[in-house]
């Protein structure tokens, strides 16, 4: 397939992470990127990919041009093959039904623990508060295989996360999660970035580079983070979005660039 | 029950049976017209440090006429249900409405963060899940519900949930308390005036929330007759002895959506992001709620008829919905 030359940071993310969803799988959906990858996904290889979604959506086939904050209204819920609510889709996911849980972060760490609560050192005073979990704790929780979606900055990338929002393996020690109550063979499974993909490593369950972007080297990436990651035996080469992802973004999904334009901030 | 760890999050519990006795005696089974203003309903049933809870989201059919109402009234020291808030704890919390919130998920942006940074407003973690989850155990009328949930995390230690050791399997599960909201808010499609409620499409947890509180206001887009619900049950989500008031309330849900009537408004939500970046909410609650004396008066004087129409006009996605 042939390529072109430009592309955002946001777009090659999407892209990537659309490429690793399955086709016949069942996916929660996390707010924003994660919606764009999953239309995305079921536009390429994975049309029977069912998206749920934490307001009880099933199986919908959203509507496009995608439009930012109409989460629960009837463009993101058109086609859909149920419409349940709340405790119904996250028992659902408690149960073992759902693959995949994709998910924005707004920091994570070696073992895949994601923050999004809180910076700083005592909770009761944070030096800066962010809006809280939502549903991403009981995706991280639930599902099989919980992706994650995020710009490839520094400041994301960090030892520890100052506060657990959403579950990864924890301390890293042998069946962390496990030992916590939490479902087992549950947790982060790949994070997608704006340079790389990353998966985590069996035994030590530590963060493990496993592709990086045509172009750059892995030191390129590793020198954005603020952790040493596992580097694989043998990293793969990610290609750039492809002609057919690009229009398919481009033209179909989201024309107003309201989530393709994005690009990291240094 | 061998409990191996306690949140420290501060929370609301209330004995089943005091909720029972509740149950029987304020909840109206005889069939009584409960419709009345949005002002009536704000001043009979929400007093100043209640516990708020509410369905769905500001996007998509939430109970927006009832919270400017509510911050019209004045109130103050509410505790809020952030299950899945977005704009309408921002616009509370800046008319100085909250003193607590339980989250979830909160604010559309960074105000109630601030609010947190500076210790104005103090929080509970929980997640969406356990929120809906804990009003599940209430509308259940049991004291706790299990969840693997926010097992393992900093978001559990800061919430009031334990963990124990699962008296039959012997692995460790989290318990979320009941909760019972002073008030739940609903806005629905459609309602008869003693307060069966329909509302369509998918949702956080309607009907749990009903279930759960004490006093329910449903505010409708439509009042419909009686005998329509009788003619087809299967639609009704919240049955009349739950409701309290009824308010009918066009375009309750504005600046949101509500499935298949109307959708969102994006140019009003623009004005609220740039003046809330820019600190001028007060301005902004002037506009949309001090300067008039009703959701009304706001639909008129504030965005017209015009505007009104076309955003029934771009609600095209009907199948389904009825």
């Amino acid at each position: 397939m042939t390529t072109t030359a430009a592309f955002t940071e946001a777009e090659f993310m999407i892209a990537q992470c659309a490429r690793v969803l399955d086709d016949q799988k069942t996916a929660f959906i996390g707010f924003g990127m994660p919606q764009v990858a999953a239309i995305l996904a079921q536009r390429i290889q994975a049309p029977q990919l069912v998206q749920v979604f934490e307001f009880g959506a099933i199986g919908s086939e959203p509507l496009t041009p995608f439009v930012r904050n109409t989460m629960g209204g009837p463009a993101n819920c058109y086609r859909s093959i149920a419409w349940t609510t709340m405790n119904q889709i996250f028992a659902q996911a408690q149960l073992g039904l759902i693959d995949y849980g994709v998910l924005g972060a707004t920091q994570i760490d070696l073992y895949g623990n994601v923050n999004s609560t809180m910076l700083g050192t005592d909770y009761l005073r944070p030096t800066k508060r962010f809006p809280g979990s939502g549903g991403a704790n009981e995706v991280a929780s639930f599902c099989w295989k919980t992706i994650v979606i995020m710009m490839h900055e520094r400041r994301r990338f960090v030892p520890r996360v100052d506060f657990i929002t959403s579950p990864g393996y924890l301390d890293g020690t042998p069946e962390a999660r496990e030992r916590s109550g939490l479902p087992t063979g549950t947790g982060p499974w790949r994070v997608v970035t704006s340079k790389a993909l990353f998966g985590f490593d069996d035994d030590s369950h530590k963060m493990t580079l496993i592709g990086v972007l045509d172009g750059l080297q892995p030191d390129e990436v590793l020198s954005e983070m603020d952790f040493k990651p596992l580097v694989a035996d043998r990293v793969e080469t990610l290609a750039p979005p492809t002609a057919q992802e690009l229009s398919i973004l481009r033209e179909q999904i989201d024309p107003a660039r309201t989530i393709i334009g994005k690009t990291a901030r240094a | 029950m061998e409990i191996l760890s306690n949140g420290v999050g501060e929370f609301r519990f209330t004995d089943p049976d005091v909720i029972r006795a509740w149950m029987r005696d304020h909840k109206r089974r005889d069939f009584v017209d409960k419709t009345c203003s949005e002002a009536e309903a704000i001043a009979r049933f929400v007093k100043d440090g209640d516990y708020v809870s509410f369905d769905f989201s500001s996007f998509t059919r939430g109970p927006l006429g009832l919270i400017r109402e509510i911050i019209r009234q004045g109130r103050r020291n509410l505790w809020y249900c952030a299950k899945f808030t977005l704009m309408e704890s921002t616009l509370l919390a800046a008319a100085g409405a909250i003193a607590r919130i339980d989250v979830g998920f909160m604010g559309l942006g960074d105000t109630l963060n601030r609010a947190v940074e500076a210790g104005s407003i103090q929080v509970t973690e929980w997640t969406n899940g356990t929120l809906t989850l804990r009003h599940l155990a209430g509308g259940m009328g049991v004291p706790f519900l299990p969840t693997r949930a926010m097992l393992g995390s900093d978001t559990l230690a800061y919430s009031g949930a334990k963990v124990v050791r699962d008296p039959f399997g012997g692995k460790p599960v989290a318990l979320v308390p009941a909760l019972h909201p002073d008030v739940g808010l609903i806005h629905v499609h459609q309602a008869d005036v003693y307060g069966n409620a329909r509302c369509f499409g998918p949702g956080v947890s309607p009907l749990e929330t009903a279930m759960a509180s004490r006093r329910v206001i449903v505010s409708a887009d439509e009042i419909i007759d009686h005998d329509d619900i009788r003619k087809d049950p299967s639609k009704t989500t919240v049955p009349y002895y739950m409701v309290d008031a009824v308010v009918y309330s066009p375009f309750g849900a504005y600046p949101g959506g509500v499935q298949a009537l109307y959708e969102m408004d994006f140019e009003h939500f623009a004005e609220y992001n740039a003046m809330e970046r820019q600190g001028r909410l007060k301005e902004y609650l002037d506009k949309y709620v001090y300067s008039v004396a009703s959701n009304t008066e706001m639909l008129e004087k504030r965005v017209g008829l015009e505007r009104l129409n076309a955003l029934r006009r771009r609600a095209t996605v009907r199948e389904g919905y009825r």
